[in-house]
């Protein structure tokens, strides 16, 4: 049996980057306020509540944050807390449409500069042990992806030029988005050259302007049944479809190597429960966290066949540096600049992601609004925990949902 | 603070690259595994132990790591990528060693399909007062200094009269600085004398072909143990799966025990070694003695940094048994006096020594008592001995001490090896000895008389048996193809005293 979809009410996000001199309660207040105003709703309408962080307990200390998001609220409903943004907006997804609560607040939060001497080793924490003693780090694994890749689909001279600099206008695509974007962590342009240039200097495949930076930040939403959803919102936004699976932790151990299949089920899944196909998404939030990972996740969501994600980035890039042409449509990826310009407060980055299609697909999304060739209807946010060890993938829907 | 459970367990199966085989599909595992994925319940039962710890991997994708995670800050750069074993059929991560980077301009990529061998390394650097971690997802390349070679065991064919030696192996690092005629071994930054000891085991393992299985004891000298308290020897055992291994509750039935007596730690054990596998309820079984240092000296402006100029880094590890013996052992002699010529204190970081004093009274006079008794006792004249081997802590002493007794260069000169290598401590006569057992025939007999400070001698004479020639092959990794390695790398003395250092 189908349950009504799930329906976003409002959403709300402080800037990301470095916050030095703020509490990640006030980061997480600030969201939570935003989306409670652009719901119009009070905290008592709350029937239950979602957060997501990775390293709260590590960073600053904070060991149950449900706790700390029923002191900040002043409420005593359920919390639960997760990893990902995405890992709690499926949860809160599954709560209201067992018809559990009608309205909840999904948040999540960061303060990765909080322990900016030990965040590194932290990341580690996402990988498993044996490859953390074998001396991984948290970039190693997407370079050996890359040279997986490489080798897979036995790319070399020319061919193998145009990967790489295709990787490197992803970059510069991401932060040309964010330059429109006034909550993102890096509100400048770069070029290729600078992107090669660090690599050249680290003697890497990829370098400081191929991966998402470390940030602090926080996001949330208000989801509510269809409903509570109608008294509240004209501009619905539905949660089409909400989907997730999971893969070893240990890289090397994989079967596939040259992207996630925890990725390709979750869209595989997602995609069947929206009961729409690959073409009929036209803005996507992709998991950036390198360049590569953009890459990748255009061949692991099927909007690029395998090994084939490079010539249409390099394609489309070369002329619009705006959108990705597949399968003959126009496909706008990272439009708040992705992890890579806006971002990547872990538990927070997944909302950011959320919020950018919701307000891509209401037209509210200012200079960074997208018009592609048909009218918006679908946008899709796919987010990681880990490197692939878990995926999930949203589909929201401009309008209600059956 | 490190964790110790979880370093046990880590260290149970990282050190020895434990995994599992599915008996039904043959799908196989690193880390042990109770079932197979693929096979499901009817597995149960039917998964059989692996391990890669002899085998030999395929380096597949690789990537250089410039700013490492805290821990690993010591390596500064190194290569780190993914290794497969029995042909892809399981893949671990792992970290290229004895690799110094620096600032050179490489192209990891043209390592990516080599052949590459497990190595027994420490993790990552602790704080001075935890517990070591070690790992084995460290690898070097198959076709450069450190070869790879297969562990066969061979079925004893011969049971002899007297104890003695049916194997024995070396170990020293690839990277040596020279000073002007002498060559000194340095251990790259993830070696001590732990990881040395296991080494030359192995070695040692492989040469005489013996199944670990039925090793009844292990002793290992050393006077560089990096803890004051915790025994080399319990890690060389399980490493190197030592008795019967109890699966159930990760144990050895195995005996094992760390001596320290200066230079002699290891030397002063051979007698023990072999008297024991002559009682009469141990027979057919074994015992190892491995002397093993990472040489210690203070820097040379300091005091005590005199030693500075001829300390090595080396291991070297005996079997003894009454099975193929390939040396027997004929008799011995040992000699001991309270003499302070070499010391360190408890908490001191470096040795200090009594100057001018270690040659004489110390050194010489022990030396050649021991040497002097044995031959006295066995009735021996220089000539009936084929080779002479004595401690080296310099060039001058053995050859000094040597001529002294009567012995000429070729009996002595092959031993001698402080020059290839510096003065390896615990293992500098030992390595003499296996320089001599390279090269030795059958009949041959050797006399080899150990020195440590505090002060003592050991004496023994070893008579060479046809067996030696048998063995002679299994072992690829030899004192002459270390000595003489295209490998090796040279480096200066400030990368000398950072390496030294260790993790």
């Amino acid at each position: 049996m189908t349950r009504a979809h799930p329906v976003i009410i409002g959403v709300g996000r402080t800037k990301f980057g470095e916050h030095y001199e703020r509490e990640p309660e006030k980061l997480i207040e600030e969201a939570w306020l935003k989306a409670s105003v652009s719901a119009g709703l009070e905290r008592k309408d709350l029937d239950a509540g979602y957060l997501a962080d990775y390293f709260l307990p590590i960073t600053n200390k904070i060991g149950i944050e449900e706790g700390f998001l029923s002191e900040l609220t002043e409420l005593h409903i359920p919390m639960e807390k997760t990893r990902s943004f995405s890992s709690a907006l499926l949860n809160a997804c599954t709560a209201i449409q067992a018809g559990r609560y009608d309205v909840v607040l999904v948040g999540g939060v960061e303060k990765m500069t909080d322990r900016w001497d030990k965040i590194r080793d932290d990341l580690m924490l996402l990988e498993d042990p044996w490859s953390y003693y074998a001396g991984c780090t948290p970039e190693a694994n997407h370079e050996l992806m890359l040279r997986e890749y490489v080798k897979q689909h036995h790319l070399s001279g020319r061919e193998l030029e145009t990967l790489n600099i295709a990787l490197a206008q992803i970059a510069v695509k991401n932060h040309k988005n964010a330059v429109q974007n006034e909550h993102a962590q890096y509100q400048r342009e770069i070029t290729v050259e600078t992107v090669l240039k660090e690599r050249k200097k680290a003697q890497k495949p990829l370098g400081l302007f191929d991966y998402a930076p470390v940030s602090d930040g926080a996001t949330a939403i208000i989801l509510a049944s269809p409903e509570k959803a109608k008294k509240r919102t004209d501009a619905p936004v539905c949660v089409a479809a909400s989907a997730s699976a999971t893969d070893y932790v240990t890289y090397p151990a994989r079967e596939e190597r040259t992207g996630f299949i925890a990725s390709m089920i979750a869209m595989r899944n997602a995609l069947k429960m929206a009961g729409i196909a690959q073409n009929d998404i036209q803005v996507a939030e992709l998991y950036d966290q390198s360049t590569l990972l953009e890459m990748v996740s255009l061949e692991d969501l099927g909007f690029s066949k395998r090994g084939t994600a490079w010539q249409s980035i390099a394609e489309s890039l070369n002329q619009s540096q705006r959108f990705y042409r597949v399968n003959g449509k126009e496909l706008y990826v990272n439009t708040n600049g992705g992890l890579k310009a806006d971002g990547n407060p872990l538990g927070a980055t997944g909302g950011a992601q959320i919020c950018e299609i919701v307000q891509q697909l209401n037209g509210k999304a200012g200079n960074r609004q997208v018009k592609p060739d048909a009218d918006l209807q679908y946008g899709c946010a796919s987010e990681l925990e880990g490197f692939g060890t878990k995926a999930y993938v949203h589909i929201l829907r401009r309008g209600d949902c059956r | 603070m490190s964790s110790e459970p979880i370093e046990r367990r880590v260290s149970y199966i990282g050190d020895r690259l434990r995994g599992s085989k599915c008996g039904i599909c043959g799908k196989e595992y690193f880390r042990p595994r109770d079932y197979c994925g693929t096979c499901g319940r009817r597995s149960f039962g039917k998964m059989q132990d692996t391990d890669f710890f002899y085998k030999k991997g395929e380096l597949e994708v690789c990537t250089l790591v410039k700013e490492p995670t805290n821990k690993f800050t010591r390596l500064e750069s190194y290569v780190y990528g993914i290794v497969s074993f029995d042909n892809g059929r399981v893949r671990v991560p792992g970290r290229l060693t004895d690799q110094l980077l620096q600032d050179k301009e490489i192209d990891v990529t043209e390592f990516e399909g080599r052949e590459v061998v497990p190595r027994f390394r420490r993790r990552y650097a602790v704080e001075q007062s935890d517990v070591v971690p070690t790992i084995a997802l460290t690898f070097t390349f198959a076709d450069e200094y450190y070869p790879f070679q297969e562990h066969q065991i061979v079925k004893p064919r011969k049971e002899c009269e007297r104890p003695g030696i049916v194997g024995y192996g070396a170990y020293t690092s690839k990277f040596r600085i020279k000073d002007g005629a002498i060559e000194r071994s340095v251990p790259y930054v993830d070696e001590d004398s732990i990881t040395a000891a296991v080494e030359a085991g192995k070695m040692a393992i492989v040469h005489s072909g013996i199944d670990p299985l039925m090793m009844a004891k292990v002793y290992v000298g050393s006077e560089s143990n990096p803890y004051a308290v915790k025994p080399i020897a319990s890690k060389v055992a399980q490493v190197l799966k030592l008795g019967e291994e109890d699966k159930e509750r990760g144990v050895q039935t195995v005996d094992a025990v760390d001596t320290e007596f200066a230079c002699k730690a290891a030397t002063c054990m051979f007698k023990d070694a072999s008297a024991l596998v002559y009682y009469p309820s141990a027979r057919g079984h074994y015992t190892m003695v491995v002397g093993t240092d990472n040489s210690q000296a203070a820097p040379r402006n300091e005091p005590g940094g005199e030693l500075d100029f001829f300390v090595g880094y080396g291991a070297s590890a005996f079997i003894f048994g009454m099975n193929d013996v390939i040396a027997e052992m004929e008799d011995w002699c040992s000699c001991t006096s309270d003499t302070p010529d070499f010391w360190r204190r408890d908490l001191e970081s470096y040795p200090r020594h009594g100057g001018r004093f270690t040659g004489e009274p110390a050194y010489f006079k022990h030396v050649t008592k021991a040497a002097e008794k044995l031959m006295d006792k066995m009735r021996l004249q220089p000539k009936d001995i084929t080779y002479f081997v004595s401690h080296q802590p310099n060039v001058a002493f053995p050859v000094k001490v040597a001529t002294q007794l009567g012995f000429k260069e070729e009996q002595f000169m092959p031993g001698l090896q402080v020059a290839r290598f510096g003065n390896t401590y615990s293992s500098s006569s030992p390595i003499g000895l296996a320089a001599v057992l390279d090269i030795a025939k059958p009949n041959d007999r050797i006399v080899i008389v150990s020195y440590g400070s505090g002060a003592g001698s050991d004496a023994y004479s070893l008579l060479v048996t046809n067996q030696i020639l048998d063995k002679k092959d299994r072992q690829k990794f030899t004192i002459c193809y270390q000595a003489e390695n295209k490998n090796i790398e040279y480096i200066d003395y400030e990368t000398y005293r950072r390496l030294k250092l260790g993790m």
